[in-house]
């Protein structure tokens, strides 16, 4: 029963409307198909097998600053030196009517 | 599997019933698997008719259900997903006669009869389409008939706590709730989750298997988003994300696709270490988040431009579009400590900033940006229109995002 064949996926697959590719957007593999959340391959599984053990003893939802070094949550930078900051300095003070106060 | 005919599908049947094997049982009724195909040679043109015969042949429903378990691969087997769907619906009325009389061990039967279920579902609104009828009553039907096996499974009140047919209430949500979105009428929904609501006795979600919690939680998730619940929807979705099998990498990526842009509102970025292990999600939310520490408006929005197909296909667009303020209050966050960190900065300091970027904006505009990023909490002060000047808290002037107490709020 092959085309009856009830995988959804294979069967989405064929359906989906063709995907008018242009240069400009990259391909996004999984993120493109009009598909569902997959079963699991099993049932059941350990902490050990999950992203908890990513944690460090923290609880889901938090940040590097608290353990999670997945996230991030600290990235405040005082210390700027790109182009783009360079060059906003310089025509801040070329215009002149800002008080630098240091 | 050696070629089976009727008989020794009847003897495996009721092997696996004595023996209470729940897998086994499931096996045997997967319409897909060989020894269906060579079940169907045995009959010539198999209907319900012709193979009364069978009746009474072993103890009620089985006799039936095993009928029409012949059926339904018939009907697949010949390409007729329709009827099968419809044999299939039946086969499982047939089967919740017997699921409400017994104890848990049924339930990897229940969960594979209705996968397959909607399978066909889904196969059946395929080929209606194909016949020129729109539409997916199919699937619709389908959810109904998963939602008769919730009750079924909600109502156990006589099978010990850990042989509860309660435990395959979470994996029968979720198969519900695939299928409204599958056809879009998550609406529909409500009902379902209402249903939970009022029964108090079904254990706690976190005691369910790993891959019940994790798929509830990622459709719940979803829900809240579509639903504008940001802040439930990040709930959800990182405890889907924490719980989820390592090995499970699409369904990760299906998590984090939602969960990023709503960490980001939290002012959590993504560390590089998350982004290399998923290149796809890198790809659209590296350009982003890049612009967004760099305060870099004009990449932020050309990154907008960029992916909107995209991110328009994924329900995600009006959100990245609201996280432009993230970028542009790094941007006059820029300009502050560029000018010393100061108390007092002049509006058309913002101004030249804004038109660096690449943004064509009046005086007037800038100032009006301002307003609102103060009047959202991004920063801390106040304008004095008269002197054209920004005057900024001395302390805390630009808050840290993830110390913002609701970065969810509509504004």
């Amino acid at each position: 029963m092959s085309a009856a064949a009830s995988s959804s996926s294979s069967a989405s697959a064929k359906v989906a409307e063709p995907l008018k590719e242009d240069e400009s957007q990259p391909a996004l593999g999984v993120l493109e198909e009009d598909d569902e959340f997959e079963e699991f391959a099993v049932a059941d599984w350990d902490d050990s097998q999950t992203n908890l053990a990513h944690l460090e003893g923290t609880a889901p939802g938090s940040a590097k600053s608290k353990g999670d070094k997945l996230w991030e949550d600290n990235w405040d930078d005082d210390d700027i030196e790109d182009d783009f900051s360079v060059q906003l300095r310089q025509e801040l003070t070329k215009k002149g009517g800002e008080p630098m106060q240091h | 599997m050696p070629a089976m005919n009727f008989s020794t599908f009847l003897m495996q049947i009721a092997d696996a019933l004595r023996k209470e094997k729940g897998p086994e049982l499931a096996y045997l009724l997967r319409p897909m698997e060989e020894h269906g195909k060579s079940l169907i040679k045995e009959f010539r043109n198999p209907t319900r008719q012709s193979l009364s015969y069978y009746e009474g042949s072993m103890e009620s429903p089985w006799d039936e259900i095993a009928i029409q378990y012949v059926l339904v691969v018939n009907h697949c087997a010949k390409r007729r997903a329709i009827e099968a769907f419809k044999e299939e619906c039946t086969l499982i009325s047939l089967f919740f006669r017997y699921f409400t009389t017994k104890t848990g061990w049924t339930l990897p039967a229940l969960f594979s009869i209705l996968r397959d279920l909607r399978d066909l579902a889904f196969d059946a609104d395929l080929e209606a389409r194909q016949r020129g009828q729109e539409g997916t009553e199919n699937m619709e039907e389908a959810a109904r008939v998963i939602s008769k096996a919730f009750t079924n499974c909600v109502t156990d009140r006589m099978s010990p706590k850990a042989e509860s047919r309660k435990w395959g209430v979470y994996y029968v949500v979720g198969l519900i709730l695939k299928s409204y979105f599958r056809v879009k009428r998550i609406s529909l929904a409500k009902n379902i989750l209402r249903a939970i609501d009022a029964n108090p006795d079904i254990p706690p979600l976190d005691q369910y298997p790993r891959s019940h919690q994790v798929t509830y939680r990622y459709y719940i998730g979803m829900l809240s988003f579509l639903n504008e619940d940001l802040a439930k929807s990040e709930q959800e979705l990182t405890l889907a994300f924490y719980h989820c099998h390592i090995g499970a990498k699409t369904n990760l990526e299906r998590i984090l696709t939602y969960l990023i842009p709503l960490r980001i509102f939290r002012g959590h970025l993504p560390s590089r270490e998350l982004l290399d292990r998923f290149p796809a999600i890198d790809d659209l939310y590296s350009p982003f988040i890049t612009a967004i520490r760099r305060g870099d408006v004009h990449d932020y929005d050309a990154a907008l431009d960029r992916f909107e197909r995209r991110l328009v296909d994924l329900n995600l667009f009006l959100t990245m579009e609201r996280g432009r303020e993230l970028c542009v209050r790094e941007l006059f966050r820029r300009v502050w400590v560029v000018s010393g960190k100061g108390t007092r900065v002049m509006v058309s300091s913002f101004h030249t900033a804004l038109q660096l970027a690449g943004e064509d904006v009046s005086v007037e505009e800038a100032e009006c940006l301002v307003a609102n990023m103060i009047y959202k909490g991004y920063i801390r002060g106040y304008i004095s229109h008269g002197q054209q000047t920004v005057v900024l808290a001395a302390a805390n002037t630009f808050p840290k995002l993830a110390d913002r107490p609701s970065p969810y709020a509509v504004l």
